[in-house]
């Protein structure tokens, strides 16, 4: 083959390549990420609440601000949707490896009347010792669910379980500046919920 | 092979830019494309702004209401009392003017909802809330009008929906007349106000149209558009 024909392929060849590194550079940053959960576009942050942190201590919203806070509302007693998703907020967080050390997953109790702080400690420890338990009185329970649009009721269960709490099962994240971003509906995967948390944690 | 060594010297050059340029025509498109998109806002949508607020409530027949009952619907809120009287009167044309056209701005089959949250349980009573009806023309099963116990209220429309109420002395309230949109998965998509002077029958009329639009067509295909311009700010007006 002609010297100059070798120019010319490896040339086109050094040319598409770096066109594919750039289009491999460029397409993720140009293109919108799907989040798999609601992507919110909140125009200030999540008014800041009060509720009861594991020895009775009180804890705000706002003490989370250094990491992604991702808040469930649930009890202990809950038969089937809690331990789902807190399973799947525990393996989710698995997925993100060292990042996982800038999410603190928070859950509040939607039944302070069976909920004690130590129940709730216990119960968030089995999932994954990092997770935190909140209770509170009904008033301030009612003050962190009600603007994110968690609705739970108290109704009759069985004898053996005792009365049952229906309750909103989605998941809010809230960012490092107090902006809630996301809402995971029930049923968001592990994997899902960890590819959505590293995207904003970027 | 004898015919190429004859090419001149400047040919071969401009051989070799072409190759190139053709190699930057698609990341060039690309970024235009997108730059086209940002500006042109070919497509139109409502923010997410944040989730709409949870609620027990009974409405004017004693029944439960709640925001999960609401769930998988559009829902046009508005807040008042039962002696509201004419202060009342623009909110109730916006919603009348929606409900006469509810079919209009389905989503996933299902009308339009609307509910009036009313600030008073001790004076709106159902019986009242039901009168109340009657005299603005509410069409029951398309319009719910709820109240509920008053600290919970005041979580739900002064904490969630940002809507202000004061009561005074003569049983009556002061407050800003306010309307919410909420799509089918409980988010607030807009908010129409008296002072910003967005509350407005063709304003709510027109962005009904752009939530509807975007409910049935944000799916697989026409899913990235509509991400694509959530994250551009492409609101509609």
């Amino acid at each position: 083959m002609p010297a100059k024909r070798v120019r010319v392929l490896i040339l086109a060849s050094l040319g598409l390549l770096a066109v594919a590194i750039a289009a491999w550079l460029l397409l993720p940053r140009l293109l919108p990420y799907n989040y798999h959960g609601f992507a919110m576009e909140p125009t200030k942050p999540v008014a800041d609440f009060t509720l009861e942190g594991p020895n009775g201590k009180p804890v705000k919203l706002s003490d989370f601000r250094d990491k992604l806070t991702v808040l469930y509302f649930g009890y202990t007693y809950c038969p089937d949707v809690c331990p789902t998703t807190l399973a799947e907020l525990a393996h989710g967080l698995k997925g993100l490896g060292r990042k996982a050390d800038k999410v603190q997953v928070v859950m509040v109790t939607v039944d302070p009347e069976r909920d004690t702080p130590e129940m709730l400690a216990k119960y968030v420890a089995n999932f994954d010792p990092h997770f935190i338990g909140l209770s509170g009185t009904p008033d301030q329970i009612a003050a962190a669910a009600t603007p994110l649009g968690i609705y739970y009721q108290k109704h009759d269960g069985t004898a053996a379980t005792g009365y049952l709490v229906d309750h909103t099962a989605s998941v809010a994240v809230i960012d490092q500046n107090g902006y809630l971003r996301l809402v995971f509906p029930f049923g968001t995967s592990g994997e899902e919920i960890a590819s959505d948390l590293a995207h904003l944690l970027k | 092979m004898a015919a190429e060594q004859t090419i001149e010297p400047g040919n071969r050059i401009a051989s070799r830019w072409r190759w190139q340029w053709l190699l930057l025509v698609f990341p060039a498109l690309l970024v235009m494309g997108v730059v086209a998109f940002a500006t042109l806002k070919p497509v139109k949508v409502l923010p997410r702004v944040r989730p709409a607020p949870s609620f027990i409530l009974t409405d004017q027949t004693g029944q439960r209401l709640t925001n999960e009952d609401l769930r998988g619907q559009t829902v046009l809120y508005t807040f008042g009392y039962t002696g509201c009287g004419a202060a009342c009167d623009p909110l109730n044309a916006i919603m009348r003017s929606v409900q006469d056209d509810a079919a209009r701005y389905a989503t996933d089959g299902l009308p339009i909802t609307l509910v009036t949250m009313f600030f008073d349980p001790v004076r709106d009573t159902p019986e009242a809330m039901q009168a109340y009806a009657k005299s603005v023309g509410v069409d029951p099963a398309r319009w719910h009008l709820a109240t509920g116990e008053p600290a919970r209220l005041k979580q739900t429309i002064g904490g969630g929906f940002e809507v202000y109420y004061t009561p005074q002395s003569d049983g009556g309230f002061t407050f800003e007349p306010a309307a919410v949109l909420v799509d089918p998965l409980g988010i607030i998509r807009g908010e129409y106000r008296a002072q910003a002077q967005t509350l407005d029958t063709k304003i709510v009329l027109r962005q009904l149209d752009v939530l509807a639009q975007e409910m049935r067509n944000n799916t697989a295909a026409g899913r990235l558009a509509y991400e694509a311009a959530h994250l551009f700010l492409c609101y509609a007006q």
